[in-house]
C-alpha cells in the first residue's frame, strides 16, 4: 500500500480544487483538508481508491458529481506537474453550441452594471413613474442602476407580504407545557393558566424557470436582477435558467452582490443567449429537480414561449410540473405588448397547464405578481382553465 | 471529548462486513462509509427512493456491533422531539406531592427541571450514550432552514445546552448517516459538514447479486431475467422510477407464484409491484413489454454476456 507523503501531491489536490471551484463547485479548505487526510488512509497505488476518496471529499451534491467526473480523466490524465497544470485544464466550462457567446454577453451586462454603478445621479421621482410603464425593451443603459433598484425593492416587499400573509393564515396554537408548567409551579400547583407557542409556519417555496435564450435577451437582463432579488430577500427560493439546457443557479445568485453573482453566473452557465428548446429544459428540470416540486410549491417559468424543440415535449413537461406543483405561473413577456396573441406553438402547448399567465415585461406587472405568489387552495376557476 | 471508536478496518474489510450483514454494496459506498468513519464526518447520503440509503446506516450499527438511533425528520421537527422533552405528567405529580411541604419555591423548581425529569429524544440519547453509536438523521430534507441550523451546531460542536441543567457534552462522538430525498436542497453549510455518497439505481451486476441474495429460492435464471427486466425498465420514462425494494417485492410475487421465466401474462399479473401510477402501468403494458421480454429471452439464448446485449436492447427499445 503505498502511503501518500510527497508534498507535490497536496499542490495537486488543491489545484484540482481550485479548478473544481471554477466550476462552481463549493470546495474550499476545509475540503481540501478533508481530502488530503482522506488520501492519506487509502491506497494511492489505486487509483480507484484514489478518485473515491476525492470525490467524497470535495463534492456535495449530484451536480458536483457531475462535474467530478468530467474533470477528474481530464486533470489526472498524466502524471501532472504544476506546469503541466494550465494546459490540462481548460479554464473555460465546457460550452456546447453558443456557450461562447453568451458568456459575453453576461460579461457586457457585467461591464454595463460596473459602470452604472459609478454613475451616482438619482433619477427624481417623476422617472421612478415614468419607469414604472416602461418596456424594459425600450431601456437604455441609464436607466440601469434606477431600474435595479426598484426591482430590488418590489422583490424584498413581495418578500415580507408573502410571509406575512402566511403568518396570519396559520394562527392557530399550541399550549406550551414548559411554560405552563412553570406557571403551574408559582401558582403553587393549580393550573391556573396555559402558556401558548405560536405553531411553525409552514412556508411556500418558489421555483423560478428563467429563460435566457436570445429570443428573451433584452428582458432576461432585468428578470435574472429580479430573481437575485427575491432570492435574496425569501429563503426558501430555487432558481434555474434555461435555454438549449438547465442550469441550477440559486447559488450563484447566492453571492453577495448583484455583480458577483452575474460574474459567477456567467462563469457556471453554458449556454447563455442560445436558442431555446423549453421542453427540453423543463424535462431536464424534472429529471434532476423534481423533488422540489410539491403541493406547496409555485413554479414560476419567465419566457415569451419560443420554443424551437418539440412541443410534445414542453407538452409533457408541463402536463407533470402542473400535476405536482401548487401552483404554476408563467410570466410572458411578450404578453405586455399590444396585440400579442399566445400562438407560438411552445405556447400553446404550456397555456392548459398554466394558472397563472400574466405579463413581466415592466416594473408595474412584476408588482402585481406579488398577488399570484401565495399559494391557497387553486380557486375553481383556475382548476377548471388548467384542465387540459 | 473521547475518540477511541471502533472502526470496520479498510475498505476490504467493509465490503465483506456489509456483504455478511446482507447488503451487497459497490466501492463507492464502501469507502465512503470507510472515510466517514476515519475522518469522524458525518456521511451524507442522497439518492433515489429505494435504493437503500436508510440500510447503510442499520447494517453499519450491526457491523460496527453497537446501537442504532434514529432521528426521523419530517416537516415541523422541533426541539422537543429531537432533543429532550420534560417529562410534564412526572413533573406535575412532584409538585402535588410537595404541595403541603413548606420548601422554597426555587428548590422545587430545581427538583423537577432536573436530569430524573427529563426525556431523552434521539440526539440526547445519541450524545449520552455509553459507546458511540450510529446516528442515522432520516430524510433531513423535511426539516425546516431553522432546524437544519441547530441541527449543524449539534453536529459541528457535539454538545448540547440545557437551559435548566447545563451543557452536556458527548462522551462519544457518534458515527452520523444522513439521508435525503431532495425535496428541499440542503444549505451549503450542512454539506460542507459531510462527506458526500450519492446512490444510483443499481446496474445489472449488482441487482442481480442483490435478487440472489435476498429472494431465497430463486433460481439463477429468473434473477438475471428479473434484473435484465429492472434494467430496461428504469429507462423507460416513468413518473415513478422503481427502486431496488421494488424488484424484491416484484421477485417475492414471482417466486410465490411458482413462475421460472417472465412473460407477458404473468408480468402484467404482478406489475402492480412495480408501477404504481395509472399512466407507468399503461406505458409499460403497450407494444414495450412484447419487445423488452423478446430481447431478454434473445439474450438469454443467445450467452453473450449481458451487458452488450442489454445495450443492444436499449437501442432497440429506444428505436
Amino acid at each position: 500500500m503505498i502511503r501518500f507523503e510527497c508534498g507535490d501531491l497536496s499542490a495537486h489536490v488543491v489545484g484540482f480544487a481550485r479548478a473544481l471551484r471554477e466550476r462552481g463547485v463549493l470546495c474550499g479548505p476545509g475540503e481540501i483538508a478533508d481530502a488530503l487526510q482522506a488520501l492519506s488512509r487509502v491506497d494511492l497505488g489505486d487509483r480507484e481508491q484514489f478518485r473515491l476518496a476525492l470525490r467524497t471529499t470535495l463534492a456535495h451534491r449530484l451536480e458536483d458529481l457531475r462535474i467530478f467526473d468530467a474533470l477528474f480523466p481530464v486533470y489526472w490524465a498524466v502524471h501532472p506537474t504544476l506546469t503541466e497544470r494550465r494546459e490540462s485544464t481548460p479554464s473555460q466550462t465546457t460550452s456546447e453550441g453558443t456557450g461562447g457567446e453568451g458568456q459575453v454577453a453576461v460579461r457586457q451586462w457585467l461591464e454595463s452594471s460596473r459602470e452604472a454603478e459609478g454613475d451616482q445621479e438619482v433619477p427624481g421621482y417623476s422617472a421612478v413613474e415614468v419607469l414604472s410603464r416602461k418596456d424594459f425593451s425600450a431601456f437604455t443603459d441609464e436607466d440601469l442602476h434606477e431600474i435595479t433598484r426598484l426591482v430590488v425593492a418590489i422583490a424584498r416587499r413581495i418578500a415580507t407580504r408573502m410571509s406575512r400573509r402566511m403568518r396570519r393564515a396559520h394562527r392557530s396554537h399550541q399550549i406550551d407545557m414548559r411554560r405552563t408548567l412553570r406557571l403551574h409551579l408559582r401558582w403553587g400547583g393549580e393550573l391556573a393558566e396555559l402558556a401558548y407557542r405560536r405553531r411553525r409556519v409552514r412556508k411556500t417555496r418558489i421555483v423560478l424557470l428563467c429563460d435566457v435564450s436570445g429570443s428573451m435577451d433584452i428582458y432576461s437582463r432585468f428578470l435574472i436582477q429580479f430573481v437575485y432579488a427575491l432570492q435574496e430577500a425569501v429563503s426558501n427560493v430555487e432558481s434555474f435558467v434555461f435555454s438549449t439546457s438547465l442550469t441550477r443557479v440559486t447559488p450563484a445568485l447566492r453571492s453577495r452582490t448583484l455583480r458577483a453573482a452575474l460574474d459567477r453566473l456567467s462563469r457556471t452557465v453554458p449556454n447563455w443567449s442560445g436558442g431555446t428548446k423549453i421542453g427540453t429544459s423543463l424535462m431536464q428540470f424534472l429529471e434532476g429537480w423534481r423533488h422540489l416540486v410539491d403541493s406547496r410549491t409555485v413554479v414560476v417559468v419567465l419566457s415569451d414561449g419560443w420554443d424551437t424543440g418539440e412541443v410534445e415535449i414542453l407538452r409533457r413537461a408541463m402536463r407533470e410540473i402542473r400535476a405536482r406543483a401548487g401552483r404554476v405561473i408563467w410570466l410572458n413577456p411578450l404578453l405586455g405588448s399590444p396585440g400579442y396573441q399566445p400562438l407560438t406553438r411552445g405556447m400553446q402547448a404550456a397555456l392548459p397547464f398554466v394558472d397563472v399567465f400574466a405579463s413581466a415585461h415592466n416594473l408595474d406587472s412584476l408588482r402585481q405578481l406579488e398577488k399570484t405568489l401565495v399559494v391557497g387552495s387553486r380557486t375553481k376557476r383556475e382548476a377548471s382553465r388548467g384542465m387540459p | 471529548m473521547q475518540t477511541t471508536r471502533p472502526t470496520l478496518g479498510d475498505i476490504e474489510q467493509i465490503l465483506q462486513a456489509l456483504e455478511r450483514e446482507g447488503y451487497i454494496a459497490d466501492r463507492e459506498i464502501a469507502t465512503a462509509i470507510y472515510l466517514s468513519i476515519e475522518l469522524h464526518k458525518p456521511l451524507l447520503v442522497e439518492g433515489a427512493a429505494g435504493v437503500g440509503k436508510t440500510e447503510i446506516a442499520k447494517v453499519m450499527s450491526r457491523a460496527l456491533d453497537t446501537d442504532l438511533i434514529r432521528l426521523q425528520c419530517y416537516e415541523g421537527l422541533d426541539v422537543h422531539t429531537a432533543l429532550y422533552e420534560w417529562n410534564y405528567q412526572k413533573q406535575m405529580l412532584r409538585i402535588r406531592l410537595e404541595e403541603g411541604t413548606d420548601r422554597p419555591v426555587e428548590e422545587k423548581e430545581q427538583t423537577i427541571f432536573s436530569e430524573p425529569f427529563l426525556l431523552r429524544r434521539p440526539l440526547l440519547q445519541a450524545i449520552t450514550h455509553h459507546r458511540a453509536p450510529v446516528l442515522l438523521i432520516d430524510e433531513v430534507d423535511r426539516v425546516d432552514v431553522e432546524f437544519e441550523a441547530f441541527l449543524l451546531e449539534v453536529l459541528s460542536d457535539w454538545q448540547i445546552t440545557i437551559p435548566e441543567i447545563g451543557t452536556i457534552r458527548a462522551q462519544h462522538v457518534p458515527y452520523v448517516v444522513l439521508t435525503s430525498n431532495r425535496t428541499r436542497e440542503l444549505s451549503d453549510a450542512l454539506r460542507r459538514r459531510c462527506l458526500y455518497l450519492w446512490i444510483d439505481y443499481p446496474s445489472f451486476d449488482k441487482e442481480l447479486r442483490i435478487v440472489l441474495r435476498k429472494v431465497p429460492g430463486i433460481s439463477q435464471r429468473l434473477a438475471e431475467q428479473i434484473a435484465a427486466f429492472m434494467h430496461l425498465l428504469r429507462r423507460l420514462d416513468l413518473q415513478k422510477v422503481p427502486g431496488v425494494a421494488e424488484t424484491l417485492d416484484w421477485s417475492a410475487a414471482l417466486l410465490r407464484l411458482h413462475r421460472d421465466h417472465l412473460d407477458r401474462v404473468v408480468v402484467e399479473e404482478t406489475l402492480a409491484c412495480l408501477c404504481k401510477h395509472h399512466e407507468d402501468l399503461r406505458l409499460v403494458r403497450g407494444p414495450w413489454l412484447d419487445a423488452a421480454l423478446a430481447a431478454i429471452a434473445e439474450a438469454q439464448r443467445d450467452g453473450e454476456g449481458w451487458d452488450r446485449a442489454l445495450a443492444r436492447a436499449e437501442r432497440t427499445l429506444r428505436a
